[in-house]
């Protein structure tokens, strides 16, 4: 049942947009050209975002950390999933955490964490729920962890940041919370463009016929203001410090 | 716009629109004006029945009236060749603000459209009608240092950026000082000075400051309503720094 | 609505003037900001910045021409993403709305994140009316919350307060000791509001895009508090102007690439997050329902008016307030409400009538910077022309309000330069008072007769209380064409 909704009935304020338009109800006259793009369409230009992405993968895995480097993440690049993880018990330390929460990505298949910090004596939970792991709990486990991991959807060279699609194992606010936030960024999570992004969001919009999730999520560097005296201050709400580690 | 490229010795026609405050205030700089484009070998008309273009009473929202002086400007330059403006703020009100001041008439814009597209700021006149890249052909030189200041009309409705500097720093002996802030408004605009005399007051102060910190002895611009608000702002302080209009730079009469 | 004040903008200016403390606080955001964004569009180039900017203005001109459309289309979208989308033709009814939505859902804490619609609502109050306790979160915002101020630039709603006024604020209010470092202050409001992100029923924000293609709500941030206040509570209210809807979410580049850069002079903010409906089932974490609040509140006026239409295309990126001269003089709240700076000059008057707010779009010396650093390429000068136009001849005697002096005035100063004779009896009539200086005091000459030291006579008064005037000279440019230049003798 549709809740009845507040306000201005949706067909009266339309007709007051009209009248101020000075015209009758007409669409565009013009279709909007990115409104007409038909699925296949999107999929051919999707087929050319990854030809592109192919053939410059070194040079934009470059581009990436440069800008990456810019917008403020600390940048670490990793030739293999032993140096990830490396440099993952490093950071871990360095921050003091005991407890730490990440994400349950595929890419920790990848980069067994968990062994690692546990040798270290850092508790790891994955913030995944279900019957032993209530929404309350892990809410909590975030609350008082250091460092939360999390791994990427998407990695824009363009910009130098991490894209995130909360969902079933990856959620909110394991980025968000604790002070230190580390990203595990693959190749194949590279895109060269904001464009990019959003045409393939679109072409996966579309594709499961008008879906594509609850949330999204652009991360490039770390929280900060200057709304006292213009002064730059970091970690305000969000994390003060974060790594992106790139594999490859 | 389409401009016509001339070779130095010209045999064309220019009005002059001299401008109501040149006129009433600072005739001199008219003189100047006149002398520089004769020394080219233009030949200048002054239609004897020009007062204000209308730009203090557009700029207080009194269209009407404003059309009233508009359409005398209209007629009395219907036929001319060209007509040169020493004023970035009366050529851009001339040039931009009479279209839309006749955008409901199309008599009346077709004819503004028509002297629009023969109407020219002085500098830009020198520099891209009679084609001219070096000041020296002026017979003028200028001992000492100058900054020059580019008015918000001259700079952004007729985006006249380079032309004044081109002419100024080819005078013999001109010395060229950086104004720090140049694009900032001055601070006149118009009524505005009068209106809100203590925000007008602020912005002048600023910027005569810079001038002062530039270290130049004259400062210079296209429009004498900022050289009034800025001179006169200056002479109250005591200051030494004279102010000049670009054509009595180029002008081998004056100083 | 808030209180209005831009009836009051005269002396409010005038006094802005004399706080030396604010002009300290407005030459740091104005050299910081624009700085900043000079180097961005260095970087970028004036070629390709000059191309994304048409485009942005393109696709602003094409969506507000057909809003009715892409309303449609935004509405036909969130609710097909679980969301649920309310239409507010005013204020009254946008808060009417909220309160509704808490009052049935219990909400007892509120979080918000930086939303200039809702200042513009006055939402807060309501809210606590009915018993809710409203968080602000974002830095700023929290700070001229605990001051009871409203804020005083688009994006740094406290910029006009040093690192001192708000130590003394703390210390007052949180009762902690007073500590002037800006880093401790920081981390104070990060404690505080920590465990209210987590505690809170309800989180609200604004938005700065809207998009129709796939029913997704939009918000560019920097500190984090957008993303808590849009995530942890089990309710998001978003709140924004109906000119906010762009049709594609491929749209959401050009103005990704335009608005930090025009705002802070980042390349990109640190975050930007899309709420498109609720929570899904199997999410970890998000809200359980997700509302979307689109307010008229007077913009189909500017809607309807082929003058004035493209303040709606604003991002509100603050770039022609850090370049203003005159809002580098007296700061933000001398504009009297909500929208302060160049676009304020027109919003605000077209939201609180124009007659209580005329002397906004007097206030401009129309210098054009502001339409330079637009990242849409709104022409304020223009609108600004316009208002003025209205003020002083709109058939409309809601609008026109020019006081009789002025039109008397400028009827005069047309009757004088429509006449070169009329004209030139005046002046006549002028030097001879001039010459008269010694007898009649209204004008000090100097000695060597070139300057007018004071004048009492309005309004030169006003110039001559700071500037000196030039005399008339001997003869005007019309005397000396006649008798020594009308030969060419070159």
């Amino acid at each position: 049942m549709t809740p009845k909704p507040l306000g201005t009935p949706k067909a009266e304020f339309l007709a007051g947009v009209r009248q101020a338009l000075g015209r009758a109800d007409v669409p565009p006259t013009e279709p909007y050209p990115r409104l007409t793009d038909t699925t296949s369409e999107l999929e051919v230009q999707a087929i050319e975002v990854r030809r592109r992405l192919a053939a410059n993968l070194p040079a934009l895995l470059d581009q990436l950390a440069d800008m990456a480097a810019k917008g403020g993440w600390n940048v670490h690049r990793a030739s293999g999933t032993e140096e990830a993880v490396g440099q993952i018990e490093t950071i871990v330390k360095e921050s003091g955490a005991t407890n730490i929460v990440r994400s349950a990505q595929e890419v920790f298949d990848q980069v067994p964490v968990d062994a690692a910090l546990a040798n270290q004596g850092t508790k790891v939970t994955t913030v995944i729920k279900d019957h032993d792991n209530p929404r309350e709990a892990l809410r909590e486990e975030i609350r008082q962890s250091g460092v939360g991991i999390t791994g990427a959807d998407y990695a824009l060279a363009e910009t130098g940041t991490l894209v995130v699609l909360p969902r079933k194992g990856l959620s909110r606010l394991v980025s968000l919370v604790p002070p230190v936030h580390i990203a595990l960024v693959r190749a194949e999570d590279l895109l060269e463009t904001l464009d990019d992004l959003f045409l393939l969001r679109r072409l996966e919009y579309h594709q499961q016929g008008g879906e594509m999730g609850s949330y999204l999520n652009f991360i490039t560097g770390p929280s900060r203001t200057a709304d006292i005296e213009m002064t730059i201050v970091e970690g305000v709400h969000g994390p003060k410090e974060v790594h992106m580690i790139i594999l490859g | 716009m389409e401009v016509t490229s001339l070779t130095q010795n010209p045999s064309i026609s220019a009005d002059l629109y001299v401008t109501c405050i040149i006129d009433q205030l600072y005739p001199e700089v008219g003189v100047s004006a006149v002398k520089v484009l004769r020394r080219m070998g233009v030949t200048v008309g002054f239609p004897k029945d020009q007062t204000c273009c209308g730009q203090p009473v557009y700029n207080t929202g009194f269209n009407n009236q404003a059309r009233v002086l508009a359409k005398r400007v209209l007629e009395q330059f219907r036929d001319s060749e060209y007509v040169v403006v020493p004023s970035g703020s009366c050529a851009a009100t001339i040039r931009v603000f009479y279209l839309e001041l006749f955008a409901d008439d199309p008599g009346l814009l077709a004819e503004a459209k028509a002297l629009a597209s023969k109407t020219y700021e002085f500098s830009e006149f020198l520099v891209n009608v009679l084609n001219i890249e070096d000041a020296s052909v002026f017979g003028a030189a200028h001992q000492g240092s100058v900054t020059y200041h580019p008015s918000c009309h001259l700079l952004r409705e007729l985006g006249i950026k380079t032309e004044p500097m081109k002419l100024l720093s080819t005078v013999p002996g001109l010395e060229k000082k950086e104004l720090e802030g140049a694009e900032i408004c001055c601070g006149f605009g118009g009524t505005f000075s009068v209106k809100f005399p203590h925000i007008s007051e602020g912005m002048v102060s600023d910027k005569i400051a810079n001038v002062q910190a530039s270290g130049a002895s004259t400062l210079v611009a296209c429009d004498m309503s900022c050289l009034m608000n800025m001179g006169g702002a200056l002479n109250r302080q005591g200051s030494d720094i004279k102010v000049r209009h670009l054509a009595q730079i180029l002008d081998a009469d004056s100083d | 609505m808030p209180e209005i004040k831009t009836q009051d903008f005269s002396a409010a200016s005038v006094a802005a003037i004399q706080n030396p403390k604010l002009r300290r606080a407005l030459d740091r955001v104005a050299s910081g900001f624009e700085v900043a964004r000079l180097d961005r569009v260095a970087e970028a180039t004036p070629k390709v910045w000059e191309d994304w900017k048409q485009q942005a203005r393109d696709i602003k001109a094409h969506t507000n021409e057909h809003l009715d459309y892409y309303l449609d289309l935004l509405h036909t979208n969130v609710t097909a993403a679980g969301g649920q989308l309310h239409f507010a033709k005013d204020a009254d009814q946008a808060n009417e709305i909220v309160a509704h939505i808490a009052r049935t859902r219990n909400v007892k804490i509120a979080t918000k994140s930086k939303s200039m619609v809702s200042e513009e609502l006055a939402l807060n109050p309501v809210l606590e009316s009915i018993g809710v306790e409203v968080w602000e979160t974002d830095l700023g915002e929290y700070i001229i919350q605990l001051a009871e101020e409203t804020p005083s630039h688009l994006v740094a709603p406290a910029l006009h307060k040093s690192k001192e006024d708000v130590a003394e604020l703390f210390s007052e209010k949180l009762g902690i000791p007073y500590d002037e470092d800006i880093y401790h202050m920081a981390a104070t409001a990060r404690e505080v509001l920590r465990d209210k992100f987590m505690e809170a029923d309800l989180g609200i924000s604004g938005a700065n895009f809207v998009v129709a293609e796939t029913g997704t709500l939009v918000i560019i941030t920097n500190e984090g508090n957008g993303r808590l206040s849009t995530s942890a509570p089990r309710i998001h209210i978003g709140i924004t102007g109906m000119e906010k809807v762009i049709p594609s979410l491929q749209d959401l580049s050009i103005f990704l690439r335009l608005l930090p850069r025009s705002a802070t002079g980042q390349r990109i903010t640190s975050y930007v997050s899309m709420t498109t409906g609720p929570r899904r089932s199997d999410d970890e974490d998000g809200p359980e329902e997700f509302h979307l609040v689109l307010v008229d509140n007077g913009r189909s006026r500017m809607l309807a008016d082929p003058n004035l239409r493209e303040a709606l295309y604003c991002i509100r990126c603050g770039a022609c307030l850090n370049i203003c001269p005159v809002y580098a003089r007296i700061g933000g709240h001398a504009y009297g409400w909500v929208y302060p700076g160049p676009i304020g000059a027109v919003v605000s008057p077209m939201l609180v009538g124009l007659k209580q707010a005329k002397e906004l779009p007097q206030a401009s010396s129309l210098c054009g910077a502001c339409r330079e650093v637009c990242p849409i390429k709104i022409d304020i000068p223009r609108m600004l022309l316009d208002l003025r136009n209205k003020t002083a001849e709109s058939p409309d005697r809601n609008l026109r309000s020019a006081s009789k002096s002025e039109r008397a005035l400028a009827g005069l100063y047309v009757k004088l330069m429509g006449s070169p004779r009329l004209l030139g009896m005046a002046v006549w009539f002028a030097n001879l008072l001039q010459k008269m200086e010694r007898i009649l005091p209204f004008s000090h000459l100097t000695k060597d007769r070139k300057w007018i030291k004071k004048s009492l006579v309005p309004p030169l008064s006003k110039w001559t209380r700071s500037r000196d005037l030039p005399a008339l000279p001997k003869r005007t440019f019309h005397d000396i064409w006649k008798k020594d230049l009308s030969r060419d003798d070159s």
